[in-house]
């Protein structure tokens, strides 16, 4: 019973470390609070919809390539020319890329939700240390955290990574030391947008559906996540969509049925706390860079 | 031209053309009155959210939410009693009394400010404390608590089922001066000392706090009146549709109210009304295009209209981030030299 829980906690904390890494990279670099971050996962579960009856490793990976390319799409259409634009006004140019990508995806397939059968071997369930655990959210924790690792060792080790956390940190000093604006903005297009696509993988086996406002859940607990975590850090920020995520999954377990339909006015009220009483996150040091 | 009568320009010029929509859509058929209605309603609501992201330069994305507060308050008022003992059969014990509270049409709408007002007092204090993006998300947190409240208190709100059998009691007469009233208090209170203060505190917070002025109080004071007028938006739209879904508060009416203001230019009042006024236009030939009936030629796919609203949006957002008017009102003469200088110095809104 406590594995089984452990587990599906975990395996939500890693989907939810997933999901904010995505918000938090976007908000570090670009100073953009990025509301089409949802649609992006829309469009890697689009691609597993579109190739549901090839093996599942063809739709997974077409996922990536399309969650990708919007990414990347959406940067070039309509982030790049409002690069130096306020951050409020880049929040709702968000507002109005996500708005388009979803009447995209209504005017085309998805009129209404649709089923994605789930690959018969997500839903056994094994034997884990004498605990009952289904697979999928073994595959949950297996996927999110070597993704997890992954990105960790790309910030971490390779110039890339250190040119992105570079101009996370101040974007104009970057510049001004060398870092390419035209390499770092897209790669972190890219890999918010590869990111988007694990977490659209992820995401469609535990619904089973794809829909034109799926986008919108995942987008907001990104949000609420590196809030929550701090923004300006990117470990801050994965730590704190992590603790969400288990929290999440404790308050569904725990708390009184009628309750849990309140569960998001608690989780954004809270949000608004923090906002007001530590904006640079629970988790981050001293530092403030918000706005 | 006495400075008095330069003051008085813009809000009459406004109203002036409210009066235009208003006449249009009397002398339409029924459909054009009723856009002519909720186009006058919609500018009642994005003059509520200009008075206060106008003049403090903070972008809400809540206000909706206040919306919703007068919709409701309107609803519980007005549902005649017989009705809503079948609609509330549930109601805890000690909201008994909601399905036995009745009143007239017109303390029904004033009640729904009232209560507006309150829901924008307990929030005021958040808002006077935070700026820029921290604003932005802070407000949409707000609309989607009260979204997740509204939508998941079954019992008291009939969650996602509609509130119907409200009394129609908002006629485009009604709504024209509703708008006309909220131009009127929009544009005092942005030429008030108040509203003066905040704008100093919009183009540079430093030196206005420097100057002694208490930013964050005249945020609050902003807030609180534009979340009256937004509830009053709310009332007369529930008691013109006579039946209204909790989906209708949410994030895709939030989006058509920024396109409004955005389009418009979100820190001038005129740019306010003629962003409400044009945008409503042009949702309504949107929608005949899509169904087909502009073409004449076959429907197209739904989605067609917000994709391209939303294309509008970008497009505005690239050319002209501050919409048409920027921080520009309407006149008509060029008098008052103090005035125009004044509304050209805007650069930037606070927070960066």
């Amino acid at each position: 019973m406590i594995m089984e829980f452990l587990i599906s906690a975990v395996g939500l904390g890693a989907l939810y470390a997933l999901l904010t890494l995505g918000v938090a990279l976007m908000f570090g670099v670009l100073g953009l609070m990025n509301f089409a971050y949802g649609e992006i996962l829309l469009a890697g579960a689009f691609a597993m919809y579109l190739f549901r009856n090839e093996p599942w490793f063809v739709g997974a990976g077409m996922a990536l390539v399309f969650a990708v390319a919007v990414a990347l799409l959406s940067e070039r259409l309509a982030f790049h020319p409002l690069r130096d634009a306020d951050p409020v006004i880049l929040m709702i140019a968000s507002f109005a890329v996500s708005l388009a990508l979803q009447s995209i995806a209504r005017m085309t397939v998805l009129p209404r939700a649709r089923g994605i059968a789930p690959e018969p071997f997500l839903s056994r369930r094994i034997e884990v240390l004498g605990a009952d655990v289904s697979v999928l959210d073994l595959v949950t924790v297996g996927l999110c955290g070597v993704t997890l690792v992954a990105v960790a060792w790309l910030m971490g080790r390779t110039s890339l990574g250190i040119q992105l956390r570079a101009a996370a940190e101040d974007f104009r000093m970057a510049a001004l030391l060398g870092v390419r604006p035209n390499l770092v903005i897209p790669a972190a297009f890219v890999i918010v947008g590869v990111l988007a696509g694990i977490g659209s993988v992820v995401l469609a086996a535990r619904q089973g559906s794809v829909s034109a406002d799926m986008g919108l859940q995942p987008m907001l607990i990104g949000v609420v996540g590196a809030v929550l975590g701090g923004m300006s850090s990117l470990k801050g920020a994965a730590l704190g969509g992590f603790l969400l995520g288990a929290v999440t999954a404790l308050l569904e377990t725990f708390l009184p049925t009628d309750l849990i339909a309140f569960r998001d006015a608690f989780l954004f009220t809270a949000l608004i706390v923090v906002l007001v009483v530590r904006p640079q996150g629970l988790l981050s040091g001293a530092k403030v860079r918000v706005s | 031209m006495t400075v008095l009568s330069t003051r008085l320009q813009t809000p009459l010029l406004l109203i002036g053309i409210t009066a235009v929509v208003l006449a249009v859509g009397t002398a339409g058929g029924p459909t054009l009155e009723r856009v002519a209605t909720l186009s006058l309603i919609s500018v009642v609501f994005v003059v509520g959210l200009s008075t206060f992201s106008g003049n403090s330069g903070v972008m809400s994305f809540g206000h909706v939410a206040f919306m919703a507060v007068g919709a409701y308050t309107t609803a519980y008022l007005t549902i005649p009693v017989p009705l809503k003992g079948v609609l509330f059969a549930n109601l805890p014990e000690s909201l008994r009394w909601l399905a036995e509270v009745h009143t007239s049409a017109s303390a029904a709408v004033l009640l729904s400010c009232a209560m507006a007002a309150v829901a924008g007092l307990v929030t005021a204090p958040v808002v006077a404390r935070l700026s820029g993006l921290q604003s932005g998300i802070a407000t949409l947190a707000f609309l989607l608590v009260v979204y997740n409240v509204l939508n998941s208190w079954t019992d008291v709100t009939r969650g996602s089922s509609s509130m119907i059998g409200l009394p129609r009691s908002t006629t485009i007469v009604t709504a024209f001066v509703a708008a006309a009233l909220a131009i009127a208090v929009g544009w005092a209170y942005r030429t008030s000392r108040s509203g003066l203060q905040l704008q100093a505190g919009r183009e540079d917070y430093w030196a206005a706090q420097a100057a002694g002025i208490a930013v964050g109080r005249h945020r609050a004071i902003a807030w609180v009146l534009s979340a009256t007028i937004c509830g009053l938006a709310g009332s007369l739209y529930a008691s013109f549709l006579t039946t209204f879904n909790v989906n209708a508060f949410f994030l895709s009416a939030t989006f058509a109210f920024v396109v409004m203001i955005v389009l418009g230019g979100y820190l001038s009042l005129s740019g306010a009304v003629l962003g409400a006024i044009g945008v409503s236009v042009l949702q309504e030939l949107l929608r005949r295009l899509q169904d087909g009936g502009l073409t004449g030629g076959s429907a197209l796919p739904p989605g067609t209209a917000n994709l391209l609203l939303a294309l509008v949006l970008l497009l505005t957002l690239v050319k002209a981030p501050y919409g048409v008017m920027g921080a520009r009102e309407l006149v008509l003469v060029r008098g008052g030299r103090r005035l125009r200088r004044g509304a050209q110095a805007v650069r930037t809104p606070a927070g960066s």
